[in-house]
């Protein structure tokens, strides 16, 4: 099925090619491609800012705007943009990312455009002309296939996980909208503040060591700290272990914690909750030390060690800070 | 020889105006009975107590055996013989002086012949002394060794000076008496005696006599004087202890917690001294300080800052300072810290130990509630295990497991599946949806199963039986989770259940009959027992296994079962089992009642690790346990302190399974 | 200051992998394999309110959208010490999508007193797709904030709205009356309700309202409506094809294993 109509939209907001801006252009590409359509990727910044170029090669056209309320990521400031971009191009899918303001105004743009939004898609495809997403639900229990079926569909996508895209054979046109919107917003940002640099989020984390309740306490996460110290890797827990206090909130992984999408997740005396997995589900390989060979965390593990973590954390350490 | 039945002695002999003790005698005990009348006022502030005073020959024979033979302060041996001694002298003496008065002041003659040199001389000196060397002995405690347990008070030091000043005084009075008057019984007195003789190396019959009327009034002061004091201080406890013993818990500890009736009651737990019931005031007035009660407490002794005598005594400070109606008991002292109130695991190891059947357990649960329900303030983490119980009826937030887990494969009828079923199994929270524990009742449905019991289970029917919530202090959770268990159980007509839990043991035998319940339970030690000697089960393969036993406290303290599960594992191994220190009644809790399973303990102060070294001080290879509360903390413990030492922690079920189809690890 | 916070009862999200089961449609979880609970967010933003209120006075009102048993959620929330409570009934089986309960709850505010502030959960732990608190915000043509752990006032008419993001957080100033969807943080664990309040709680008034009351076909609530369409629903399927690392020693095991994870530390 080819509809030269067909187009998709997606929007960047950050202000560089990271991962996830890659993946959500792999997105939005690969939707554009099988529906034989246009793929158009706004970005913020000049016409010809470093940006934009990188991104042109990967969409046929690339809306660059260079604006102060949208480079300071006001949430109103990109809803009227987006929108009256949307208005003119009338897009079939607007695709966003999963950083905190893609999910803020995702329903909103989806309301002021009478589409239909949802959040959280590990996949968009077209299936008999309808745009179909397809979610976890219920804590990781199970799998939904969901359809749109108002247009434009707004959807935002698992980015960090979606593979890139492919370039284009040539870079797309870079053009550029002029704002008409007045710059009176209702609502509008007044304090930033960033208590992570990028690299070290916990969704940005290459490896991540993480471990849980079957630590028995806090100071077996000690000994993960400095596992991770050997392999440069970032440390979390599952929501047990926070909930008892071992570590802070903001290690949490899971459902109501932060969703990761590492090389490697290595999950110490975590038993696997489905709340939990759905959290690391993203990972590119997961590996689990615990004590129960039934623990429902292998089920998800591409290797895994069935020994206490006591006599294997480490040994494991220092054995690794000799191959590293 | 002289004739026996001509012996006696002069009552007031050397002594002119004996009618000055008789008008001495009458502010004594206008004071004395003022003191204690003002206490017995204290106690009436209280709240009615049920059953405190009904079955009194049940009564009184508790009170001979506590009170009178001191049996539960015979267990510290040294505190309890100088104790028996100091009390048993003082008994003596008390009914030697009423012979005196009934000759004396009544004219009858009794105090004389074989009665006279036998008893009143001959038994009394004896017993005097026994109590004069018990002072002694508490003295040297008190001033020399001085345990931490005791409370250091001027009040405590001066009521043993004032005792021993008094025996001693008593001896002086006898001796000088026999010397100056020749008396021809004397040596039927040997104390007495013997001071006479000494003194009178020293000085003449005269001076002696001086001596004794001096004496006499000094000794006599002291004697109406302590009386008159002694109701103001904690010597009062003769009584107290006395009337407390008398009123005691008659049930298995395990039922000594109170309902509350919902719909009438003023407050929810207690935070004020009229919320107590007048049973738990006269405990204040009882306590005699000796500190058992803390020292026994798991979590005292692990360095936690609970301490069951500071909260009685801190109490009773209150109840003495008059503290009106609004006064606020929770967090008014350091001992009554709602932290502090929260360290307990119920373990009853406080009640258990005291001598004298004061109850802390129930005033800590009596407070606990009125922070959770009336405050709703308390620890996070129990937070969510009450929260979990509210949602979705079992403690366990975040467990992967459904109740049905545990019986995949073993095909087990559901209770309204069967009307035959023998016995229903319980496998309570802690068995179903805690993975270690679900081996433990696998092994005892084999065991069933193999012996031909026909039973059956609720499986997701089971609901918490409330324990968790009612220890926590949430008596409203408690009510509705039982009141929706009983009514499936009469549902489902179950007369009679087995279950591995003895928390779950507890709250069905002595709580759920408060409830209307009306069906028997049985701990699956006792009832696998049964089934051994019935020769349904029938052991292949006994083990080698070294085996200790760790009493879970709700069996133990809190039911008094004990040998049941020590004849099982017994007949499991061919070898000896080994005692723990602390066993039976005397077990050392894990650490997991009363919520803190649920409650994440500072690494430095936890109650498993106490236990579990205990544990690896002996030569076990195996530590049997069971309760599913126990087999958690004590494999967490075993495995933080083992080091390389082999040892495995296995439940009951788990082990007679082994012994008699050869494995259990299924 | 008055708030209106939405609440939702969900599936206990708890519920045990093998006790989940999909009901006959096929396309959402069967009710009766666990528990309904109020959503954790949704508590996480009535205890929110809640501390505004302990603040600046004012009033709690609690509304949800849900079958007869959705009204425990709302004792729950009385008990937490809310004012009033409203339950817009919805007895059809199917679940109904944000789009058509963001109507829902907007036709019900509509009807009620106007408020200083409208507080939904960031998300729901059954379907979670984080919609509904923006959609009902434009509904009503409020401005809105998503993913807020404090709120506090800025003068008469303005609110501050601290938003928690990817790497900290963004304090937002926003006129009221305004929207915003609640996360949790250790500043909003909800209250436990004292037991007392829970027996008050018991007796105090719920209003039921009607779809129809709210100018809502019944009939075709919430087919009418929805705009995300659940096409298939499936249990996946817990493949099992982990390495598990063998060898004859402890020591063995963990050179292999960190063989393996080396590799892949040296890709990155």
């Amino acid at each position: 099925m080819s509809d030269t109509n067909f187009k998709v939209i997606t929007a960047a907001f950050s202000q560089d090619l990271n991962a996830a801006t890659a993946g959500l252009l792999g997105a939005g590409q690969r939707l554009a491609n099988d529906a034989g359509g246009t793929h158009i990727a706004i970005c913020c910044g000049s016409i010809d800012s470093t940006l934009s170029t990188q991104i042109s090669a990967f969409g046929d056209r690339v809306i660059a705007i260079d604006s102060e309320p949208l480079a300071r990521a006001e949430p109103e400031a990109w809803l009227s943009c987006l929108r009256s971009i949307s208005a003119q191009e009338t897009p079939d899918a607007i695709l966003l990312g999963n950083d905190t303001l893609s999910q803020e105004i995702t329903p909103r743009l989806a309301h002021r455009l009478n589409g239909a939004s949802i959040g959280d898609a590990q996949s968009v495809t077209i299936d008999d002309g309808a745009i179909v997403i397809t979610r976890s639900v219920y804590g990781g229990k199970a799998i939904a296939d969901i359809e749109l079926t108002a247009s434009p569909a707004v959807v935002w996508i698992r980015a960090q996980s979606m593979d890139p895209a492919d370039k284009n054979a040539a870079p797309g046109t870079i053009e550029t909208v002029p704002l008409n919107e007045s710059a009176d917003l209702q609502s509008h940002i007044i304090d930033t503040h960033d208590e992570v640099s990028e690299g070290e989020r916990l969704e940005d984390a290459q490896i991540i060591v993480s471990g849980g309740r079957g630590l028995g306490g806090p100071e077996p996460f000690e000994e993960l700290v400095s596992l991770a110290k050997v392999l440069k890797a970032q440390n979390a827990a599952s929501r047990a272990a926070c909930d008892l206090g071992w570590v802070p909130h903001s290690w949490q992984v899971g459902q109501t914690g932060c969703k990761v999408a590492p090389q490697l997740y290595l999950a110490v005396a975590i038993s696997g909750a489905s709340q939990h997995t759905m959290g690391i589900a993203d990972s590119k390989a997961i590996a689990a030390i615990n004590t129960d060979r039934d623990a429902p965390i292998f089920k998800h593990c591409q290797f895994g060690l069935v020994e206490d973590f006591q006599q294997v954390v480490g040994p494991l350490r220092d054995k690794l800070s000799d191959l590293l | 020889m002289m004739d026996h039945s001509e012996a006696t002695r002069e009552v007031l002999w050397n002594i002119s105006n004996g009618w000055i003790m008789y008008a001495l005698l009458v502010p004594t005990a206008a004071i004395g009975i003022y003191g204690i009348w003002k206490r017995f006022q204290s106690w009436k502030q209280g709240l009615p107590a049920e059953g405190r005073l009904d079955n009194p020959g049940k009564r009184l024979r508790f009170l001979w055996q506590h009170a009178l033979l001191q049996r539960r302060n015979m267990r510290q041996r040294f505190a309890g013989i100088f104790h028996a001694m100091i009390f048993w002298g003082f008994i003596t003496l008390t009914i030697a002086t009423t012979v005196v008065m009934i000759d004396h002041d009544f004219g009858i003659p009794i105090m004389k012949g074989a009665f006279y040199l036998y008893f009143q001389s001959l038994f009394v000196d004896v017993l005097g002394l026994l109590a004069l060397v018990g002072v002694a002995l508490a003295g040297y405690r008190r001033w020399k060794t001085k345990p931490t347990k005791l409370v250091y008070t001027d009040e405590a030091s001066m009521i043993l000076i004032l005792v021993g000043i008094i025996l001693a005084t008593g001896f002086m009075l006898e001796g000088w008496r026999i010397v100056a008057t020749n008396d021809p019984w004397g040596a039927w007195s040997p104390v007495g005696y013997a001071t006479g003789i000494v003194s009178a190396q020293f000085f003449s019959v005269e001076t002696l006599i001086q001596f004794h009327l001096w004496c006499w009034w000094f000794h006599l002061v002291l004697v109406f004087g302590f009386l008159a004091w002694a109701p103001y201080t904690k010597m009062l406890h003769p009584l107290t202890s006395a009337l407390n013993i008398y009123a005691a818990n008659l049930e298995p500890v395990g039922a000594s917690l109170k309902t509350i009736d919902f719909e009438k009651a003023e407050t929810f737990g207690v935070n004020a001294l009229k919320q107590f019931t007048w049973k738990d005031l006269l405990d204040l007035d009882a306590c005699t300080e000796c500190g058992r009660c803390t020292d026994a407490c798991p979590a005292n002794t692990v360095g936690k800052a609970l301490s069951p005598r500071d909260i009685i005594l801190d109490l009773r400070g209150w109840l003495h300072e008059g503290a009106d109606d609004e006064f606020k008991l929770i967090g008014s002292t350091d001992s009554l810290e709602s932290d502090r109130l929260f360290e307990c695991t119920s373990c009853a190891a406080c009640v258990d130990a005291c001598p004298v059947s004061i109850e802390q357990l129930p005033k800590i649960v009596d407070m606990r509630r009125f922070q959770v329900m009336e405050e709703a303030e308390f620890p996070e983490t129990m937070q969510q295990a009450v929260n979990s119980l509210e949602e979705r009826q079992h403690p366990y937030s975040g467990s992967q497991f459904s109740r049905a887990d545990w019986m995949q494969e073993l095909d087990i009828p559901h209770a309204s599946e069967t009307d035959d079923a023998e016995v229903l199994v319980w496998a309570g929270c802690g068995a179903s949806l805690v993975e270690r524990n679900q081996k433990s009742i696998r092994s005892l449905a084999r065991l069933l199963k193999k012996a031909g019991v026909k039973f059956s289970v609720l499986g997701r029917d089971e609901k918490c039986t409330g324990d968790v919530a009612r220890r926590i202090g949430n008596e409203f959770l408690f009510e509705s989770l039982a009141k929706e268990n009983i009514d499936n159980f009469k549902k489902h007509k179950v007369k009679k259940v087995v279950t591995a839990c003895p928390h779950c043991f507890n709250t069905f035998r002595n709580e759920y009959p408060q409830l209307g319940a009306d069906f028997e339970t049985v701990h699956h030690s006792a009832y696998l027992g049964s089934l051994i000697n019935e020769g349904r089960l029938k052991i292949t393969v006994a083990s080698e296994r070294r085996i200790a036993f760790h009493d879970p406290c709700y069996l133990s303290r809190h039911n008094n079962l004990t040998e049941e599960p020590r004849d099982l594992l017994n007949s499991t191994s061919q070898v000896a089992m080994t005692e723990l220190p602390r066993n039976r009644q005397n077990s050392f809790c894990c650490g997991g009642g009363g919520g803190m399973s649920f409650v994440d303990e500072p690494s430095d102060k936890r109650v498993n690790h106490e236990r579990a070294r205990e544990i690896l001080n002996t030569d076990a290879d195996t530590v049997a346990v069971g309760c599913p509360f126990c087999t958690t903390m004590m494999e967490d413990g075993i495995n933080a302190t083992k080091g390389d030492r082999k040892i495995e922690v296995r439940e009951i079920s788990e082990l007679l399974d082994e012994a008699c189809n050869g494995e259990s690890n299924t | 200051m008055n708030i209106l916070v939405c609440l939702k009862q969900i599936l206990d999200p708890e519920v045990p992998v093998r006790d989940f089961a999909i009901d006959a449609s096929g396309l959402q979880a069967d009710p009766a394999c666990a528990n309904q609970v109020t959503n954790i967010f949704c508590e996480n933003a009535l205890e929110t309110a809640l501390q505004l209120k302990d603040l600046h006075g004012g009033k709690i009102t609690l509304l949800t959208l849900g079958p007869e048993s959705a009204e425990d959620a709302l004792r729950k929330g009385l008990a937490m010490k809310a004012d009033e409570a409203y339950l817009i009934l919805n007895d059809t089986e199917q679940l109904p999508d944000s789009a058509a309960t963001a109507k829902a709850l907007a036709a019900a505010i509509d009807k009620l007193d106007a408020f200083d502030l409208i507080l939904a959960g960031r998300e729901s732990g059954d379907w979670g797709a984080g919609q509904t608190g923006g959609l009902l915000a434009e509904e009503l043509s409020l401005p809105f904030t998503a993913f807020v752990d404090q709120i506090s006032l800025e003068g008469e008419e303005r609110l501050v709205l601290r938003q928690q993001t990817d790497s900290g957080w963004k304090s937002f100033s926003s006129p009221k009356p305004t929207v915003a969807s609640i996360t949790n943080s250790d500043h909003n664990l909800p209250r436990i309700p004292k037991t007392r309040d829970i027996i008050m709680a018991n007796r105090k008034p719920v209003t039921t309202w009607s779809l129809e009351e709210l100018g809502i076909s019944q009939d075709s609530f919430p087919t009418q409506e929805t705009k995300a369409r659940v096409r298939q629903l499936s249990i996946p399927e817990a493949k099992s094809d982990c390495e598990f690392i063998e060898g004859d020693s402890v020591e063995e095991k963990i050179e292999k294993l960190a063989d393996k994870i080396a590799a892949i530390a040296r890709a990155v």
